[in-house]
């Protein structure tokens, strides 16, 4: 039930993202952002992969609750080494999320750290 | 009452104990728990001064698990955006995990042409930028092995004397943390901290390389005013940076301003005259402004140098060599 409608916003996001990814470049410059990349990659791959890395991780903020305009222009804001270590890991890196119950905990620490080095 | 007594010795005879253990271990470990704050305690750097406070950095208490958002926001207020704390959360809170990841905290500030910058796992480097006016968000865990407890917080200023920092942390406006507590908890996520500084601003502690990665990463989503600050302040900062140049020069012409880009372009090549890039676009803002002849001469000399950018400078020979052919 979830996944239909989850495909077709996936789906979605993978035609959006795809037309964000081939903005024209201006023909005969080369951009700053190659210019300070010393990659050998062919661009035509690198940007196709980077694109479908960018379509998965997309997908996984969908799935961790984020609504598909905002997942496509988080994204976005993403570089491609950013992209690429997001991808899969969403469910276990780190994420910031203290509450006031962390402060007894915080005060423990505190208080044993502060004990010895003083 | 022997009862009593007895549990006191007993209690008494842990608390030795405990002692006895705990005093060599703290002793000793004191440089493996907290390594950073005892180098500093040792020996504090000539060029950092004793106690700088940021007083006029805002506060927005966080709500529920929103740290991040509230921390953004506080950095941001101060960079200059008017923000708040639930504008942020749809650009950085992901329900499900309940949190916010280091990489949107990074990657969120560039949609309002602020430029993100990730310190050095360094204590020198979070107070080197206090000290220049910049208020640093720092992750820390409170959770105590093996659940984690991920939080993040802006430190606002610091004092040798007292061996105190100042956060801006979760409901409390001006929370004082001794070095050691901070370190404790902020090595947990390898010392990860950044700052979100307006464009015209470079972070003291900003490498060129490492910054102009982070001013592209700007760019590719804010507008291009941002952009020409952001470049024209690494140019500043910098002033032989190619690819600060570079960027510069993409962006005036980008704005349709060819001669201003033929002009950064010239300059830089005074510094860098074997710069395939600027060749290459330096021969297409001439081009543009039907200079072909010139840009031809330009064009030959980037292709004769080769590298890794002479595909791209033989395609744009070859365009100019097709105007020159029909000129329309």
């Amino acid at each position: 039930m979830k996944s239909v409608a989850f495909r077709m916003l996936c789906r979605f996001l993978i035609a959006s993202l795809f037309a964000m990814s081939f903005q024209p470049a201006m023909a005969g410059m080369i951009g700053t952002g190659q210019a300070i990349t010393t990659t050998s990659t062919s661009t035509e791959r690198a940007a196709l992969i980077g694109t479908l890395s960018r379509t998965d991780v997309a997908g996984q903020l969908l799935a961790q609750g984020v609504d598909p305009e905002a997942a496509k222009l988080r994204v976005a804001s993403m570089t491609d080494q950013e992209v690429a270590a997001l991808s899969g890991k969403i469910d276990s890196l780190p994420a910031g999320a203290n509450s006031g119950t962390g402060w007894a905990v915080a005060i423990v620490i505190a208080l044993v750290v502060w004990y010895y080095w003083k | 009452m022997t009862s009593s007594l007895k549990n006191a010795r007993a209690r008494a005879g842990v608390f030795r104990w405990a002692l006895i253990v705990a005093l060599p271990l703290a002793s000793a470990g004191c440089a493996l728990l907290i390594p950073q704050t005892e180098s500093l305690r040792n020996g504090w750097p000539s060029d950092l001064g004793a106690r700088v406070e940021l007083d006029s950095v805002p506060f927005y208490p966080q709500k529920d698990f929103q740290c991040g958002p509230a921390s953004l926001a506080t950095a941001m207020s101060f960079g200059g955006v008017s923000v708040l704390p639930d504008d942020l959360v749809s650009k950085v809170y992901l329900p499900s995990r309940g949190g916010s990841l280091q990489v949107e905290m990074l990657a969120a500030p560039r949609r309002y042409g602020l430029v993100t910058w990730q310190l050095g796992p360094r204590f020198e480097d979070l107070l080197r930028e206090v000290q220049d006016g910049t208020p640093v968000i720092a992750m820390q865990d409170y959770g105590l092995w093996p659940v984690p407890y991920w939080h993040y917080a802006v430190v606002v200023g610091f004092d040798q004397a007292s061996g105190k920092v100042v956060l801006r942390s979760g409901e409390k406006r001006r929370l004082e943390m001794p070095f050691a507590v901070l370190e404790y908890t902020w090595k947990e996520s390898a010392y990860w901290a950044m700052v979100a500084v307006p464009p015209d601003r470079v972070p003291v502690t900003a490498t060129e390389t490492g910054w102009l990665q982070a001013v592209v990463a700007m760019e590719r989503v804010s507008g291009r005013e941002a952009a020409r600050k952001a470049y024209s302040a690494v140019l500043r900062r910098w002033p032989d940076s190619l690819n600060g140049a570079i960027g510069l020069a993409n962006v005036d012409y980008a704005e349709g301003h060819l001669q201003a880009a033929e002009a950064v372009l010239r300059d830089a090549l005074k510094l860098h005259p074997k710069s395939v890039v600027a060749l290459n676009n330096l021969a297409q803002a001439v081009a543009d402004q039907n200079r072909n002849d010139e840009a031809l001469a330009l064009i030959d000399e980037a292709v004769a140098l080769g590298g890794p950018f002479s595909s791209a400078a033989e395609q744009t020979r070859a365009q100019i060599r097709k105007k020159i052919a029909a000129p329309h």
